[in-house]
């Protein structure tokens, strides 16, 4: 390449643009860069530490998750929780939680580039899931709030419904870097029927990195 | 669907879950004085029973974590689940007759309960 090279962070599914259905049926777009730290410690120890430190202390029930502005903590094992925050405050507070957690017997590792989110939104995201996964999505069962890992399709992904959200229905699938762009495929494909458009990756399908 | 009710998650499908081998198996403390034979009991050799069996499931798509089964081998219905440290509750498995009337144990010879059904035919029966 001829031109200089400056660097630039590249999130796993820049070359797609946001999708979208047919009157909006459903949206699939990626929330990037934000700052993911996985938290193994007892819950007990951390959570009130954690509660004075950052405004938030971990969700009490299993598959749930607790939200306070912008940041969230996501059940993910009886031992592990998810710190979920806005890019620009994520060094900050992870930080911190470090911090307070002095002390105690504890691991927070910085996952940001790890994972993305692919969101799916819009009132058919549920039956767009219900075709990738054996989760039950029935908002009878998957309550705004909740957090459960599954495979989808051969990914395996969080999915996670934020309860404050924009749109009641805006699911926020986490999945790592390297299964990012065959799930959002697969997303685009499942949503077809939705109206959903085929699309061409940006810079064609040949992925050029540089 | 094959559902298993993890300890954490809930019902959650098989394909979330991977098969860890049978439980409670202690790795022997004194395994440099063990004779060849009794580390290869420890390493290879297992039940394999016809009938409840104490098996280890990992949670793999989900939480991720280990959790002791009991299974009726023969039926597959699962007749317990329970946390890691815990000890195994006091159940009861109905093993289905087994016409051939083959051992307890390492029956999975299907083909020649079907043939002693058939009377008169081959030589292949398992009597």
């Amino acid at each position: 390449m001829a031109e200089p090279r400056t660097s630039f962070r590249r999130s796993p599914l820049f070359h797609r643009r946001p999708l979208e259905g047919e009157a909006g049926a459903v949206r699939i777009a990626e929330r990037p860069f934000l700052g993911k730290f996985i938290l193994r410690a007892d819950a007990q120890a951390a959570s009130d530490r954690l509660r004075a430190a950052l405004g938030l202390g971990l969700p009490s029930e299993p598959l749930m998750s607790a939200s306070q502005g912008d940041i969230s903590f996501l059940w993910l094992g009886p031992d592990e929780w998810m710190l979920v925050t806005a890019q620009a405050e994520a060094k900050e507070r992870a930080s911190t939680a470090r911090g307070v957690l002095v002390g105690v017997h504890h691991q927070l590792a910085d996952v940001s580039d790890y994972y993305t989110i692919i969101e799916v939104a819009g009132p058919r995201a549920r039956e767009l899931l219900m075709k990738l996964t054996t989760l039950d999505v029935h908002p009878r069962v998957f309550r705004g709030g909740m957090v459960a890992g599954s495979m989808f399709g051969r990914a395996n992904a969080f999915l996670w419904l934020p309860l404050a959200a924009r749109d009641a229905n805006a699911f926020n699938l986490f999945v790592r870097w390297s299964m990012a762009d065959y799930l959002w495929c697969l997303i685009a494909d499942a949503g077809r029927e939705w109206g959903v458009p085929e699309e061409t990756p940006i810079k064609g399908e040949t992925l050029t990195i540089g | 669907m094959f559902l298993i009710r993890c300890p954490w998650c809930g019902e959650r499908d098989v394909s979330d879950f991977s098969y860890g081998g049978e439980a409670h198996i202690a790795r022997p403390a004194d395994s440099d004085a063990m004779s060849d034979s009794a580390w290869a009991d420890y390493v290879f050799l297992r039940t394999n029973p016809k009938g409840v069996h104490a098996e280890r499931w990992n949670h793999q798509a989900g939480c991720r974590r280990w959790f002791n089964m009991l299974r009726n081998t023969a039926t597959d219905d699962i007749l317990a689940v329970y946390k890691m440290g815990e000890t195994p509750p006091q159940v009861s498995a109905n093993l289905p007759a087994t016409p051939s009337g083959e051992a307890a144990i390492g029956s999975g010879n299907d083909a020649a309960k079907v043939m002693t059904t058939e009377e008169g035919r081959g030589e292949g029966g398992g009597k």
